[in-house]
């Protein structure tokens, strides 16, 4: 009875691990950057890299190798999940005055594209990021940085856009638009950009 | 710069939580943002948010943990707060399992399990802040890295 019921719990582990599993293929579609594929079942570890070596890997029940399809054939799987894919944002960067949160008057004027753009998409929401230059220590800088974007924010909301909708942060002088060496006062990297999303 | 993003990694990692929340803010949450938004929904999509389920609409906002399904006529596109977007075909479910996101310094996670179905996920801002910020768990494996595009199938009959 014992060997009858081992046999038959093999059978059926077998059958889970090899013919019967639901095939899995995970790939690569463009962009750089790899990933490591590792099995979860501890009994048959096993792991390969999914890079632009081997840009499709396929898992069997048994284990992660090079799948048996191209890239070409797996994207055709994806027809409908890549129709559903969001437009990408669309960013707008606005200037400052230098060490204040005062837009400069032109950009104050191209306010008026953001507003264009928000009209063309479904459910809009705004991500507002703070910059500043070199000038002043990085903790300065970070608290500039969030003012800029919490200001622009506020302003947003005034004009009609739900508090909800709208995320503000600073990157302080971490992502100049034009690297320059420390405490250089650049025009270019006081701004704050606008990704309508 | 480099040193101070480094020290920062360990602060930020201890402060996940309230990421956006300056360091003298600490402990005082003020807004705990969404994690992503559905800016494109076909056909019968659900969302499953703790003990409810509601029709995944767009315009819909998803936290973490919530679950993403869509029926054989639907399909779905979620934008996160980073700029990664993930969409998936008809007859899939994901869970979004962790997502943290610091929109100072892009530190964070992204952990998504793709149990069923078809899964097209482009990491934005938190690819570049670790070499291992992007995760994905299937059925049958964990996908660990820092790809920009991934494609994932799970359930292929053929």
């Amino acid at each position: 009875m014992n060997r009858i019921i081992f046999s038959a719990t093999l059978c059926s582990l077998l059958i889970l691990a090899g013919c019967s599993a639901p095939r899995e293929y995970y790939g690569l579609s463009g962009g750089k950057g790899s990933m490591t594929v590792t099995s979860r079942d501890a009994t048959k570890p096993g792991s390969t890299t999914l890079d632009a070596k081997t840009p499709v890997v396929m898992h069997d029940g048994d284990k992660a190798r090079a799948a048996d399809i191209n890239a070409d054939q797996l994207r055709g799987k994806f027809a409908l999940a890549l129709e559903a894919q969001p437009l990408p944002p669309k960013r707008f960067t606005l200037y400052f005055v230098e060490g204040s949160d005062i837009l400069t008057a032109e950009s104050q004027a191209a306010v008026t594209a953001i507003f264009e753009e928000i009209k063309q998409r479904p459910a809009p929401d705004l991500v507002v990021v703070g910059h500043t230059d070199r000038v002043g220590s990085v903790a300065a800088n970070d608290q500039l940085a969030a003012k800029r974007a919490n200001t622009m924010r506020e302003q947003l909301i005034k004009r009609g856009i739900d508090a909800e909708n709208i995320q503000a942060s600073g990157r302080g002088e971490r992502d100049p638009l034009v690297p320059t060496a420390d405490e250089v006062a650049e025009p270019r990297n006081r701004r704050v950009e606008i990704l309508v999303r | 710069m480099k040193q101070f993003r480094y020290s920062l990694a360990a602060l930020a990692v201890a402060a996940l939580a309230s990421p956006s929340v300056p360091a003298q803010a600490e402990g005082e949450i003020l807004f705990k943002p969404w994690a992503a938004g559905i800016k494109v929904s076909k056909g019968t999509v659900q969302i499953i948010h703790g003990e409810k389920t509601y029709a995944g609409r767009v315009g819909a906002k998803l936290r973490e943990n919530d679950v993403v399904i869509t029926a054989d006529n639907g399909s779905v596109g979620l934008l996160f707060l980073d700029n990664s977007t993930l969409s998936m075909g008809p007859n899939s479910e994901v869970v979004l399992k962790r997502y943290k996101y610091d929109p100072t310094t892009y530190l964070g996670a992204f952990d998504v399990e793709v149990k069923q179905g078809t899964v097209s996920l482009q990491a934005g801002d938190l690819a570049d802040s670790g070499p291992d910020n992007v995760r994905v768990t299937t059925p049958q494996a964990e996908l660990k890295g820092n790809a920009k595009q991934l494609l994932i199938s799970v359930g292929d009959s053929k």
